[in-house]
């Protein structure tokens, strides 16, 4: 846990600041190899630990949740010309929901959004778990989390298993989420959805196809309600639920850079940034720009 | 490669079963109104049909419902003696046999060819992913190259024209949106900043202000040198742009 406080931090670089949400009940150890990827692209880069929603800190309602993260949005977009906000699982719920209140920020990264747990590896009789926390389970059990712990990669995996037998709490997230930590996360997700048409935010989405918490409907339906003009979609097949940490996190990490940049040089009005000289490429974007014009 | 995910290639929730319910009651309805037409014959055509139209739409658990609940109404409505359950006859048991047979082939068919189009769907978008990485790394690279080439060309020039120089000027460029030198980790020249040519000694100070205030520009340009005492002269040079890996430069020259 120590580690997990340790790794909340702002890392100072640039005059474009990216805010990174952790997933439900985790903390920043999640986000570490991003983060220190932007940093060293020239970002400045805020991992912070959320009252309420990070491993730690004690449980509170969803509203408690965005209330924080926007506050930290709030803090940077107070020293720094442009901030960006990026959320990992329920993280990019809880981005979009900033997004939702402030309409100044810069972009929006979703990675492996989760609007609803129904990936490959979630239990048919998970709905019952809604109706269980109505009743006094909601205080005794808690759902503990299981093989593939979202890691494709088998060495980090077993890592991660020897990580969750020894603690409450690995560098893909804790062993177990409680039950109000979960209703809470599908309050959020409830919400965020009726109000996607009105984020006219720069968007990236980067998705696993065998996610196995979040099917990748979650990303097609968020690309479909979506109401801004540039998005971006990047599909991975070699990586599971954890992104930021498993096979692809390069991919991952690169492409977040490269978009932040491009949507740092779109708002600045800077072609130089994007100077497309392949042109494959420049028949590719005018191909994308016409699926998005359509699309509007 | 295997996708895990392509088993849940529909949306899950209450609505495939409360769709699976309402084809099933379409289903009866129709057949009900056909009846007096059909009589006996197909009693659970309606239903394998319905049965079918489920599977494509809401998946394997829904159509499985509409099956085995199909199955009762149709024995129950539509095999005579019709609205009787005590009563089995030779027809109630061919119904039990081949109906259910017949719709699980072509609903675990269709499941099959559902997944397998929800994996080549993934795959294709991962496939499209994949393009526009490898079309962005190869713009990246010609951009590399190019500079490249532009460095080469520059290191000609400056040999060729070495007694004819006058200066070189490095132009200001967005340090974060620098391909070039952001990828080759060199740091960019000051703005404006004028490096002197063997002729530079010979340029009229008002000349050099002009050209520190930015103007310079590629092309043919009318250069004013010292004369001693005498005037000002007036001498055609030219000037031109160099986009190299370390930045952005002018060359003044005297013209040929």
């Amino acid at each position: 846990m120590e580690q997990a406080q340790d790794a909340a931090a702002i890392s100072r670089c640039g005059d474009h600041a990216v805010l990174l949400l952790h997933g439900l009940s985790s903390s920043p150890l999640e986000m570490r190899y991003l983060a220190r990827f932007l940093h060293a692209e020239g970002f400045t880069v805020s991992v912070p630990v959320l009252e309420g929603y990070s491993a730690g800190t004690v449980e509170g309602v969803m509203e408690q949740w965005v209330d924080a993260a926007v506050a930290e949005y709030d803090k940077l977009a107070a020293e720094y010309t442009r901030v960006s906000v990026c959320g990992l699982s329920i993280g990019a719920a809880l981005a979009l929901a900033v997004a939702c209140r402030r309409n100044s920020l810069q972009a929006l990264v979703l990675l492996s959004l989760t609007l609803s747990y129904d990936g490959w590896a979630i239990p048919w009789y998970r709905f019952l778990l809604n109706l269980a926390y109505y009743t006094p389970l909601r205080h005794l059990w808690r759902y503990r989390e299981s093989s593939p712990y979202g890691l494709r990669n088998e060495a980090l995996r077993s890592k991660v298993e020897r990580a969750m037998k020894r603690g409450d709490i690995s560098e893909v997230g804790p062993a177990t989420i409680s039950l109000p930590a979960l209703h809470e996360a599908q309050r959020l997700a409830r919400s965020v959805r009726g109000q996607l048409s009105f984020i006219k935010n720069d968007c990236l989405i980067i998705h696993a196809i065998d996610d196995e918490t979040s099917n990748p409907r979650n990303a097609q339906f968020v690309a479909r309600q979506i109401g801004t003009p540039f998005l971006r979609t990047i599909w991975l097949d070699d990586s599971y639920h954890m992104i930021t940490s498993d096979n692809e996190r390069e991919t991952v990490a690169r492409g977040t850079a490269i978009f932040l940049r491009e949507s740092e040089a779109i708002s600045r009005g800077d072609n130089s940034a994007g100077l497309v000289v392949s042109k494959a490429l420049a028949r590719r974007l005018r191909h994308l720009s016409g699926l998005a014009g359509a699309k509007r | 490669m295997e996708v895990k995910n392509t088993r849940r290639w529909v949306a899950r929730g209450p609505n495939v079963w409360l769709v699976a319910i309402a084809a099933l009651l379409l289903a009866a309805l129709l057949r009900l109104m056909l009846h007096p037409l059909l009589g006996p014959f197909m009693p659970s055509g309606a239903f394998f049909i319905a049965a079918a139209l489920v599977e494509y739409y809401c998946g394997l658990g829904p159509a499985m419902l509409v099956m085995v609940l199909g199955l009762g109404l149709a024995d129950y409505m539509f095999v005579p003696p019709y609205f009787q359950i005590e009563v089995i006859t030779r027809r109630d048991i061919m119904l039990a046999v081949i109906y259910p047979i017949t719709t699980l082939i072509v609903i675990v068919l269709i499941e099959r060819l559902r997944r397998a189009q929800f994996r080549a769907e993934l795959m294709a978008l991962v496939a499209q992913s994949r393009y526009e990485m490898i079309l962005r790394h190869d713009n990246e690279q010609a951009i590399v190259r190019r500079t490249l080439d532009e460095t080469h060309r520059l290191v000609l020039h400056l040999a060729q024209y070495n007694k004819n120089l006058i200066l070189i000027q490095a132009l200001e460029r967005e340090a974060g949106s620098s391909h070039g030198a952001a990828l080759a980790g060199m740091r960019l020249p000051a703005p404006n900043e004028i490096a002197p040519g063997p002729r530079f000694g010979e340029l009229d100070p008002d000349e050099l202000k002009r050209f520190r205030n930015g103007g310079l520009a590629p092309g043919h340009v009318w250069v004013r040198f010292k004369q001693g005492d005498a005037p000002p002269q007036r001498i055609e040079c030219l000037c031109e742009r160099f986009t190299t890996h370390a930045g952005d430069f002018l060359v003044l020259r005297l013209g040929d």
